[in-house]
């Protein structure tokens, strides 16, 4: 009898037991079935392959509509995939057969290449004249291949906790503000808002399972009557994507959804274990706020020092040094020579500007300073991977500033304000014993950094509703669909750097050399830094604010108004105009934009002007005790 | 006897005076790599060091006269900090790795990394 009871209480503790575990396992269920059911997918996919008629349209046709179906078993799996191996993902989902990437807690590797497969890619191959069926089949089968990567302990072992949700699903919130509705990885644009209803009817399924999984740490009725809103309100909107009213969408709906996603990232005490989440700050509450990500370290050797009144005489010196010609060899030239202080740290005037033997000119057009340090990499050609690397670099090359690196110490401490203030920062800095190099353009990018942290009446619109003209409305509608700027410049800077922000992207566009489009610019650009057929004349994606302020454009500084920058994109680029740009990373094709849809584009564009406050320069810079140096006018002579 | 007698002695005095001149920490760099890179290890690895004494000193261990007690993390144990401290991972114990400049983090890991440990008995 007694054997009895206690083999009874074994069997029900035993029993309830398992039953928790089943009701843990539900979430984790709901992330295998659809994972098995997107197999299957690929599978029918595969056979359709192998069974169609390649030569024919109709046999084309069937492969087709597999692929539409099994995209949108994919798009249900996206919240996790993209999340969990992003770069496995590629090889289901891939943009593009080669990209090469260079993430920021990678700074000191080379860039690495990433092999793109899947479903995208084979939609676009059947396009092609010739089709090889072995090279279809092989896009299917990498993406099959990639599926056990999914399957596998190391990623199915996050689905039991509830942290690795909350992150997926800020990754999720991101992309609908930036990917998922301008056809960044949907080369149908047909199906981009028939995708997107499907995907948002999934993830709410996963929701719902969450919550059952996870009850202690539900999704808010708050967050789930919002989300259904969301879904209701696409269900109502036009299936084009280019009349879809991608601004509303993200007013309403998206960043709302995120601000509230981030609040339980901070009260669940989310934790997290994924490079995904490098950049992100968890105490923004709006995509549209400066602080979504970590921008470059514009401190440098003073990153440990937080007292505040020693970090504004830190930036005093930085504003002095960079109007101080002082850094050029031959005391003629500072900074704010091309960075000019009042014109967006640039110089609209000047295509490119001059060498230091102010007789030929630069291959490049000055950059604005304005969010360079929402960049990865710096520079156009992104041959630096900090602001302080760039500086030193700029002071010591011959055609700009070609100074010795003793010789402009010496020369600065040779001022007694400047002396004074760094051997009293030195007591900071524990790793020099002298003052260095790294002390003099740690001021400087400090300095200049401030002026990135201004918003845009755009910003105003997204984050307290503040009215903008119904024009740039409509001009970001555009934006974001036919006019197809979105699948390079991303939310919230608009510049190269897509979610989860960790790096920094590269375009061929076939800029040409002349406004008449005779000949193709000869500058490689990335190339010079990461040889590979794939980056010659590829160039870092540049920010979109302020861009009605920063004429010239381009790399070459080519065209002086945007309408002719648009016309650019308009044309199809460089091949467009039937130049040879073999690796073009712009559609060829005309987007068909007319008259009223290009001003509606610069109106949108004249709504990222940022409110900044410009400073006056310095009245006098630091006299030094080498009399030859005191002639020196703030903010040099060219 | 005498013999062993005065090679302990030696010994013993090489070690003494080792011991007093410690302040100096020894690295371990491959014998490949050049006199000139040699130098420019060395010099970011001593910025590593007064770094350390500052920021990780406090928990890790710290230079007390003649020697140190830093412990000896295995390759493997600095590249998990590495990679952790950059994501900011250790909020608690490391969250001033996430401040410092990506100059300061290698410095102080090219320390841990060439400080030349004793080998431990197995
Ligand atoms: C507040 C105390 C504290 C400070 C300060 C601190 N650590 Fe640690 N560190 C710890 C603790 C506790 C552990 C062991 C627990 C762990 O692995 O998280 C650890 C572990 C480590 C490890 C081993 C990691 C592993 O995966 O095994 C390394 C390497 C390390 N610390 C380096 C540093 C460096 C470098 C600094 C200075 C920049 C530093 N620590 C500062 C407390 C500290």
């Amino acid at each position: 009898m007694k054997i009895f009871s206690v083999i009874a209480i074994i069997f029900l503790t035993a029993f309830c037991f398992s039953f928790s575990l089943q009701q843990k396992k539900e979430y984790n269920n709901l992330y295998s079935s659809s994972l098995g059911e997107f197999n299957n997918q690929l599978t029918l996919l595969s056979n359709t392959i192998k069974g169609a008629d390649l030569s024919h349209e109709r046999g084309r046709d069937k492969i087709r509509e597999q692929i539409k179906n099994s995209r949108l078993k994919m798009k249900g799996l996206d919240f996790w995939f993209r999340y969990f191996e992003p770069n496995v993902y590629r090889r289901i989902n891939g943009p593009l057969p080669v990209e090469w990437e260079n993430e920021v807690f990678e700074k000191f590797e080379p860039p690495y290449k990433r092999e793109g497969a899947g479903l995208t890619l084979a939609e676009q191959y059947l396009d092609e004249e010739i089709i090889n069926r072995d090279s279809l089949a092989s896009l299917i089968a990498s993406s099959v291949a990639a599926l056990e990567t999914f399957k596998a302990d190391s990623i199915t072992k996050n689905l039991d906790s509830y942290h690795h949700f909350f992150l997926a699903n800020r990754l999720f919130i991101l992309n609908l503000a930036t990917l998922y509705t301008s056809g960044f990885e949907c080369p149908d644009t047909a199906n981009i808002i028939p995708e997107l209803q499907s995907m948002l009817k999934d993830v709410k399924e996963i929701y719902i399972t969450f919550d059952e999984t996870f009850p202690s740490t539900a999704l808010s009725k708050e967050y789930l009557s919002l989300y259904d809103k969301t879904i209701d309100f696409v269900s109502k909107q036009p299936l084009q994507f280019s009349s879809f009213d991608h601004f509303g969408f993200i007013k309403d709906y998206v960043n709302p959804l995120f601000g509230i996603n981030q609040q339980f990232i901070r009260s669940y005490s989310v934790v997290t274990k994924n490079y995904n989440d490098f950049t992100l700050n968890n105490d923004c509450n709006s995509i549209f706020d400066k602080s979504l990500y970590s921008p470059q370290n514009s401190k440098g050797i003073y990153s440990l020092i937080e007292d505040e009144k020693l970090l504004t005489e830190i930036k005093q010196m930085g504003k002095l040094l960079f109007y101080d010609p002082i850094l050029s060899a031959n005391n003629l030239r500072s900074c704010a020579s091309c960075h000019k202080p009042t014109e967006y740290f640039t110089d609209t005037t000047q295509a490119t500007a001059f060498q230091f033997d102010h007789r030929e000119h630069l291959p490049r057009n000055t950059p604005s300073l304005i969010n360079v340090t929402f960049n990865h990499l710096i520079m156009l050609d992104g041959k630096h991977i900090s602001l302080q690397d760039q500086a030193k670099d700029v002071m010591h090359n011959e055609q700009e500033m070609n100074n010795d690196q003793k010789e402009l110490i010496k020369k600065v401490v040779s001022c007694k304000e400047y002396k004074d203030a760094f051997k009293k920062f030195l007591k900071y800095t524990p790793e020099e014993k002298e003052v260095s190099l790294s002390h003099i353009v740690s001021a400087i990018t400090y300095y200049y950094a401030d002026f990135s942290n201004y918003s845009a009446p755009f910003d105003g619109a997204m984050n307290n509703k503040k009215a903008i003209p119904a024009e740039a409305v409509k001009g970001f509608n555009l934006f974001m669909s036919k006019a197809q700027c979105a699948t390079c410049h991303f939310a919230p800077i608009f510049n190269g750097v897509k979610p989860p922000y960790i790096g920094s992207e590269f375009e061929v566009l076939g800029v040409p050399e002349d406004t008449g489009y005779k000949k193709l610019s000869a500058d490689k650009g990335r190339y010079n830094v990461n040889p590979a057929k794939e980056t010659l004349n590829a160039f870092r994606t540049g920010t979109i604010r302020n861009s009605a302020f920063t004429k010239p454009y381009m790399h070459n500084g080519v065209f002086q108004t945007l309408e002719q920058v648009i016309d650019l994109y308009d044309v199809g680029g460089g091949a467009g105009k039937k130049l040879t740009v073999n690796n073009q990373t712009l559609s060829s094709d005309s987007l068909r934009l007319n008259k009223t849809e290009k001003s509606e584009l610069i109106a949108f564009i004249h709504s990222l002007n940022e409110n900044i406050i410009f400073e006056n320069p310095p009245p006098e810079l630091p006299k030094s005790s080498d009399k030859k140096l005191n002639a020196r006018k703030p903010g040099g002579e060219y | 006897m005498k013999y062993t007698f005065t090679i302990s002695v030696f010994i013993f005095c090489a070690v003494l005076s080792r011991c007093g001149s410690q302040k100096k920490t020894q690295y371990d760099i491959a014998s490949h790599v050049t006199a000139e890179n040699k130098a420019i290890f060395i010099e970011r690895a001593e910025k590593g060091k007064a770094l350390y004494k500052i920021y990780c000193a406090g928990c890790h261990g710290i230079f007390t006269k003649g020697k140190d007690s830093i412990p000896n993390f295995t390759d493997i144990q600095i590249d998990n900090y590495h990679a952790t401290a950059l994501i900011g991972l250790d909020p608690k114990n490391h969250a001033v790795a996430k401040k410092m400049s990506s100059d300061q983090i290698d410095y102080v890991i090219t320390f841990l990394r060439l400080r030349k440990v004793k080998k431990i008995k197995e």
